[in-house]
């Protein structure tokens, strides 16, 4: 259906009534025409033979499989003038790359392995085992890589869904393919210093941009956009140096069982400070907490295992335990919280229907304390890191889905390169060297 | 001085190649419907503006409204929250409209 559109002056929140009212009465800004005008002629004014018809959007004819070939430099070109790639150089998908590629999983390159759309209701775009492979070959993924690669394809989840406002996404996995591919959970995980954690993070991304039709001002409207995009924090969980079950254990999968873990959200503060120097990290926690509106209780710490020591040295048993002591702990008021414009976007609906808590929220005077994390169910620890420093992160992600990688591997077991590529790992300080020599 | 064309960082000349296209398949999911038939006027009509959820646009609708009752006395505007969150279908208010209304603006703030 096609539908009329007339725009005031933007944004219209936080406005004054009187300039409401200016817009109201005045032009809109993209037309020049008199707003109010506008909107009667759309109210008013019969429709036009292209509106009358029931006419769809034309899906275009299916795609060649194979572009036109060309020198590397016009191929390279081809893909970055079409916005095909994340801005830079990319591995080219031939034929020959992608089915070394497809030899990464035992499923069928026309398998379809699920549909993704960054824009919330928008058209959707279907995509095969081959599609991910040639945007896993694109990001510089090897085939051992592939059924990670394949697990995020299979959530169906883009890294960064169309919104002015700007997301973030973290892919976590959990398992024992963290060591069978080289993944880094220790020092330095969520920084460029491991092949694994940055062709498959950068993967997320390309799938995004080609399979869910990520197009700048079309499809994408992320005002600032954001530099996460680029690798979605894809890193590994330190199962080993972790005091607390795994993350994947803790959500009913088997240890042995390797999955990935996709959240959403927008923001990330680095504690900065060594935990329980002068305050516990909870405390420090609840503070950089209050930093965020709270929405649906979205909290993910990314934490280093000497704060979890740390914690659990304190008496918190279990990353549950810490989540139910911030729930309870991390307070603000009443205004802080209904004064965020993404809870009154998403919360002060519910507030009106007469769901709790959120309408008594909504009644309270604004000094008073709530505490507005009240679900500690989605709240999650993920504990990364290599102990150089009791350190974490706090984000407002939630979790969206974890997705099986073992059923994406192939038969015969991971098909690795002879020699596989790997960067060097961090120096040890267990001979008491520092590499120092 | 005559320039000499730069080749791309890291790319051999010449050698002619083939790629595979990187793009999802578009999927025709969604119903299309056509637009409803115009009004000849708002003159004793009830209009209904809907607040779809961002902030902003139910204050902005208020107006809306004010502006209706100051200059086509005789439409009634009627103002509503979308039930839910912006995302979210709502059955019962647009059964509420067919039922109702004669015209609907939706506002989207923000």
């Amino acid at each position: 259906m096609q539908l009329r559109f007339s725009f005031p002056p933007y944004p219209v929140v936080g406005m004054t009534r009187a300039r409401l009212r200016e817009y109201v009465e005045g032009p809109d800004p993209i037309t020049g025409a008199p707003l109010m005008r506008e909107i009667l002629d759309a109210l008013t004014k019969p429709l036009t033979n292209d509106e009358m018809k029931l006419v769809a959007r034309a899906v275009p004819s299916p795609r060649s499989r194979l572009l036109p070939s060309g020198t590397e430099a016009d191929l390279h070109r081809l893909y970055l003038e079409n916005g095909w790639t994340d801005g830079l150089p990319i591995i080219l998908p031939t034929e020959e790359r992608v089915a070394e590629m497809l030899s990464g999983t035992s499923h069928p390159p026309e398998e379809v392995v699920g549909q993704m759309a960054v824009a919330h209701r928008g058209e959707f775009f279907a995509y095969t085992v081959e599609k991910v492979a040639v945007n896993a070959v694109m990001a510089g993924a090897r085939p051992e890589h592939f059924p990670v690669i394949l697990a995020i394809a299979s959530t169906r989840h883009p890294a960064f869904p169309s919104s002015t406002t700007s997301f973030a996404g973290m892919a976590v996995v959990n398992g024992p393919i963290r060591h069978e591919i080289g993944m880094n959970a220790g020092l330095g995980a969520l920084s460029p210093f491991n092949f694994a954690n940055s062709v498959i993070g950068r993967a997320w991304t390309l799938m995004t941009i080609n399979l869910g039709h990520a197009r700048l001002g079309d499809t994408l409207l992320a005002s600032t956009g954001h530099n996460l995009n680029y690798n979605n924090m894809c890193c590994a969980e330190n199962e080993e140096k972790s005091v607390w079950e795994p993350f994947h254990v803790q959500k009913g999968f088997k240890a042995e069982e390797s999955v990935v873990s996709v959240f959403r959200g927008w923001s990330v503060i680095n504690s900065m400070g060594a935990a329980n120097s002068i305050r516990p990290a909870t405390e420090e926690t609840a503070i950089m907490l209050q930093a965020f509106p709270a929405l649906r209780s979205a909290v993910t710490l990314i934490m280093d295992p000497l704060v979890a020591k740390g914690l659990k040295d304190q008496g918190f048993a279990t990353k549950q335990d810490v989540c139910r002591w911030l729930s309870e702990n991390t307070k603000f008021t009443a205004g802080q919280y209904w004064g965020a414009d993404v809870i009154y976007a998403f919360m002060a609906s519910l507030a009106r229907q007469g769901v709790e808590p959120y309408a008594p929220w909504r009644k309270l005077p604004k000094e008073t304390l709530i505490a507005p994390y009240n679900d500690p169910n989605n709240m999650n620890i993920v504990v990364v890191g290599g102990e150089s420093n009791p350190l974490w992160l706090t984000t407002d992600f939630s979790l969206v889905q974890i997705a099986s990688i073992d059923k994406w591997r192939p038969a015969g077991g991971l098909r690795r390169d002879a020699k596989p590529l790997r960067m060097p790992v961090a120096i040890s300080c267990s001979d008491g060297t520092c590499g120092l020599g | 001085m005559a320039q000499t064309a730069i080749q791309t960082p890291g790319v051999l000349p010449a050698s002619s190649c083939t790629a595979l296209d990187p793009l999802g398949a578009p999927v025709q999911s969604k119903q299309f419907l056509s637009m409803a038939p115009r009004l000849d006027s708002l003159q004793g009509k009830t209009v209904y503006l809907v607040d779809v959820g961002f902030a902003g646009g139910y204050e902005f609708l208020e107006e809306v409204r004010g502006w209706l009752g100051r200059n086509i006395p005789s439409a009634r505007a009627v103002l509503k929250h979308k039930p839910g969150n912006m995302f979210m279908d709502a059955p019962d208010l647009w059964a509420e409209i067919k039922d109702q209304a004669n015209a609907v603006i939706f506002g989207v703030g923000g």
